[in-house]
């Protein structure tokens, strides 16, 4: 009994003071000491004017840090040129400027920005290799995250006048969407203020998963989403004539770090594609953005809808909300928001975010695995802050057995009627087939297909159900002629109503299961683009070779097709991009170039409508990608502080010698080739050393310092599993007698 | 025997010959004192500076050079000093509901990054202000060279301090800046310089 109640003490106790994360303290440090608080600033004269502010994250010692877009690169919000790097010198005061940082890869769309630390504070460069080693997290996976787990976000509550902070919350739903699939966005109820935008969100392990992000339209109202802070017109007054720095509303969602992947990858081997033949962005539209023709499905397949649906069952798991928009860049913030029964209903709204999709097309928004509770939805989207279309739909009721279309396939029919292709993207020919399911369909219903070009309907057909209850049916397009490149829809409609929709795309010419929309893929190695077109062939080239040129042919892809590039290294994509297509219908030699791409096994991937079309292979150098090119630092950081031992303050300007393992304090000669490191005090006693030390290796080290009697160790050293050692010297005051 | 200790007879002083002697002694003590008095009188020198345009008085060290500017309120500084001249500089800044004394030196540190040479925030601290409000303090230090490329003058690691208040919807800040090596021992300076600020 007695030891019953020990044990059931003991528990209580482990209860009441176990951390309720899983997280240790010292991994808090750390993941604060990788955070850091960034200034978008535009020179004036002699002065640096704070344009906008973010927090980032040092995923790399090397200096890589990975933030939001939108406050970095510039734009008509944020017009700074420069970017200032705030670090934390000590955790718990606000951080200090300490180096300039350069964009080293963006998607706007994405809302996210691989930075990378190249110069001092005052601008000198720094040299390569010469960067101190920094504090950095290590990147998770959120693929295991579930709703109601906890996370917490590291940031800076205010624009550089507090200390980093950590926000616990829980994960509270995802969202869909066609860029980043089933888990595009996490939603979070942490208490997330705007400047945390950019930061960074850590599973209970204290790793990196994700980027709190959020988006403002355009110059913000003078509310508390921007902030005069300093008098930036010279008129010794702070008003509204000065640039106020947006913070940002509160953020309730967090971009996966695996859609930043890609950029860090890119940065890391400072790899940049360009694209040579067209401009990498379309010429944006002058006209409006605009979304319409909204509509219901309980699922995706390939992105586009099964089915399309006017109510929805009780215990609904899954509904998205597709539509078609027109003219949006990624400078277009959009937002949804969602009511249930008149009440915003947060969980399923999706707070102000850039645009990340192409400029015309269909989109979706959405969720699955989340319980949708009973009631009316109203989905109002915005578009730069003004409400642009709206929807409704009632989630409720019993089992839904009405009459429907769905899972709608596009293809080209063989020798015994069978479907053939992959689906969604035809060549041109003259016909076009559509293979669809039915389901509790009853005879003479009346029912009808519309097909559309470009928008435009180009047919048309009306009919009376003859065909039974459940089954698949073929439907076709046969226009006045023939199918030219473009995009396509087919609706289809049960007593007027629509019930299943899908698009296609026509491009290239018959060529397979695919079309032949892109071929004579090539790399080639010339001192120009100029030359490139002309130069030989190869899938192999020399180590440290310049530039390489990936050219292509193209057939009858019609402006406006979305296609994608994707580039890897040694099957690791570090570029992905969907354009769409701006050039002449067909042509040859579609150039792209990579500069100075490290040793490594190269693939481009061409794609249409998500559909690998291309793929071309080069080997650089080893076609290996050199080892530590993506590693992480190993070993340990030293650091420490000297004391003087009788008054117990720290010494400035000590130098702490590291000698190699092969010697002993004793032996130590002052002898360069016996030094593995050295590192000085600073005027408070502490010191670091640069390079990261080597686990499992004894080594010695001696302090010297005039009017103090030298201090000297051996045989110390560190573990394979510390990352940082903090130890403390004290000096004592003397002289030695030689 | 008697033996010769080779010393004269012992001259007896008079009482006022004693007397004299102390006298002197005393006099010279109060010449010492005085002196020491001069001296320190003479080094700690004051002029007064006032600015009621800004709102500002002060006391700096005679012969200090004074000069004003669209830049600052005022800046005095040490000609006489061999190397980096040390100075002590007053600016005021407009200062916003939202601002706060972090942004103020956030906005100097940037501004300075783009004009001072290896510019480094070594740190934050509290000054206590004679009517006992707490200031805030950045020290830093820069390399000071000069302009002239025709010259052969070695640069000099400059140390600075600046002490901020916001006040009545301005913020005061004094900056003082030493040669490194002296910093300390001029920062008795600033103390006075401050102890003597009305704003």
């Amino acid at each position: 009994m007695k030891k019953l109640w020990t044990y059931l003490i003991g528990g209580l106790l482990l209860m009441l003071f176990a951390p309720s994360f899983g997280v240790a303290q010292t991994d808090l440090d750390a993941i604060k000491r990788a955070t850091v608080f960034i200034y978008q600033v535009q020179s004036l004269a002699s002065d640096l004017i704070v344009k906008c502010v973010s927090t980032g994250t040092i995923v790399s010692a090397d200096g890589l840090i990975v933030t939001n877009a939108h406050s970095v690169v510039p734009s008509q919000t944020c017009d700074g040129e420069s970017l200032v790097v705030s670090m934390n010198v000590d955790l718990n005061e606000p951080p200090v400027p300490k180096y300039r940082a350069e964009i080293a890869n963006a998607d706007l769309g994405l809302d996210i920005a691989v930075l990378r630390i190249t110069r001092e504070l005052d601008g000198r460069t720094i040299a390569p290799g010469s960067l101190p080693v920094l504090p950095f997290v290590g990147i998770g996976s959120s693929a295991d995250l579930a709703i109601d787990d906890n996370i917490f976000v590291s940031g800076y509550r205010d624009i550089g006048n507090q200390a980093v902070t950590i926000a616990r919350g829980t994960i509270t739903a995802f969202v869909s969407e066609p860029r980043g699939g089933a888990r595009a966005w996490f939603k979070t109820r942490a208490e997330l203020p705007g400047t945390m935008s950019g930061g960074g969100a850590y599973d209970n392990s204290g790793q990196l998963i994700g980027i709190p992000t959020s988006a403002k339209y355009g110059r913000p109202a003078t509310d508390d989403s921007c902030r005069f802070i300093e008098d930036t017109t010279g008129d010794g007054l702070i008003n509204s004539s000065d640039h106020c720095v947006p913070t940002g509303d509160f953020i309730s969602t967090i971009r996966p770090i695996r859609l930043a992947q890609n950029l860090i990858r890119g940065a890391a081997l400072d790899l940049r594609v360009r694209i040579h033949t067209v401009p990498e962005r379309m010429l944006l539209s002058a006209e409006p953005p605009s979304v319409s023709r909204l509509i219901f499905s309980p699922s995706v397949v390939d992105g586009l809808p099964s089915t399309v649906v006017g109510a929805m069952p009780a215990n609904t798991n899954s509904l998205y909300l597709f539509f078609d928009y027109r003219n949006l860049t990624p400078e277009t913030v959009y937002e949804l928001r969602v009511t249930r029964d008149g009440i915003p209903d947060a969980t399923f709204s999706l707070p102000p975010v850039h645009w990340s999709g192409g400029q015309n097309g269909l989109w979706y928004i959405g969720s699955r695995d989340q319980p949708w509770p009973n009631g009316a939805y109203q989905f109002t989207l915005l578009l730069n802050g003004l409400a642009a279309a709206s929807q409704q739909i009632v989630v409720g009721g019993g089992a839904d057995n009405s009459a429907r279309f769905s899972n709608i396939v596009f293809g080209l029919l063989d020798n015994r009627g069978n479907l053939i292709g992959n689906g969604y993207i035809l060549p041109i020919g003259s016909i076009a087939y559509a293979r669809f399911l039915y389901a509790n369909l009853s005879d003479g219903t009346p029912w009808s297909t519309i097909w559309y070009y470009g928008g435009a309907e180009v047919g048309r057909t009306t009919d009376i159900w003859s065909k039974g209850a459940n089954g698949s049916d073929i439907v076709q397009l046969r226009p006045l002629g023939g199918l030219i490149p473009g995009k396509y829809r087919l609706e289809l409609y049960l007593d007027r109503v629509l019930s299943a929709s899908s698009d296609f795309v026509v491009a290239g010419t018959t060529g397979g299961p695919l079309p032949a929309v892109f071929s004579n893929g090539r790399y080639v190695s010339a001192a120009s683009v100029f030359d490139a077109r002309d130069a030989s062939a190869s899938s192999a080239f020399p180590e440290a070779v310049s530039t390489i040129f990936a050219l292509f042919d193209w057939e009858q892809i019609a402006a406006g097709t979305d296609w994608t590039i994707r580039w890897l290294v040694d099957d690791l994509p570090f570029f992905e991009s969907t354009y769409s297509w701006v050039t002449v219908e067909s042509g040859t030699d579609f150039m792209l170039s990579v500069d100075s791409p490290p040793d490594g096994n190269y693939q481009l991937q061409l794609l249409v409508n998500n559909l690998q079309i291309l793929a071309m292979e080069a080997a650089v150098g080893i076609g290996q990608l050199p080892i530590d090119r993506l590693a992480e630092y190993e070993g340990t950081l030293l650091r420490g502080t000297v004391l003087d031992a009788a008054t117990l303050t720290g010494i400035a300007n000590v130098t702490i010698v590291l000698i190699s393992e092969d010697y002993s304090a004793s032996e130590f000669e002052w002898k360069q080739e016996q030094v593995v490191a050295t590192s000085m005090t600073d005027r408070n006693g502490d010191f670091q050393f640069a390079r990261p030390l080597a686990a499992n290796t004894p080594y010695s080290v001696i302090v010297a310092a005039d009017g103090y009697l030298p201090l000297a160790a051996d045989s110390f050293q560190f573990e394979v599993d510390q990352r940082a050692v903090d130890i403390t010297m004290e000096l004592v005051r003397g002289y030695l007698n030689d | 025997m008697d033996f010769d200790t080779g010393r004269g007879q012992a001259v007896l002083l008079t009482p006022r010959q004693r007397w004299s002697m102390v006298f002197s002694f005393i006099l010279l003590g109060l010449g010492l004192i005085a002196g020491a008095n001069l001296r320190d009188s003479s080094l700690n020198q004051s002029l007064e500076y006032s600015n009621f345009e800004a709102g500002i008085t002060a006391r700096y060290p005679s012969r200090w050079l004074l000069s004003e500017a669209e830049d600052y309120v005022f800046r005095v500084e040490n000609t006489a000093q061999l190397g980096f001249n040390t100075l002590i500089e007053v600016r005021t800044l407009p200062v916003g509901p939202d601002t706060t004394e972090r942004n103020l030196l956030d906005r100097l540190t940037l501004r300075r990054s783009q004009t001072l040479i290896d510019y480094t925030v070594l740190g934050y601290d509290i000054y206590i202000l004679p009517d006992d409000s707490a200031a805030v303090t950045m020290s830093y230090s820069y390399v000071s060279r000069d302009a002239s490329p025709f010259l052969e003058g070695v640069s000099a690691i400059v140390a600075g301090l600046d002490v901020l208040t916001i006040s009545r919807g301005q913020a005061v800040i004094v900056s003082f800046r030493a040669d490194a090596s002296i910093f300390q021992r001029e920062r008795a300076t600033l103390d006075r310089f401050i102890q003597s600020l009305e704003f």
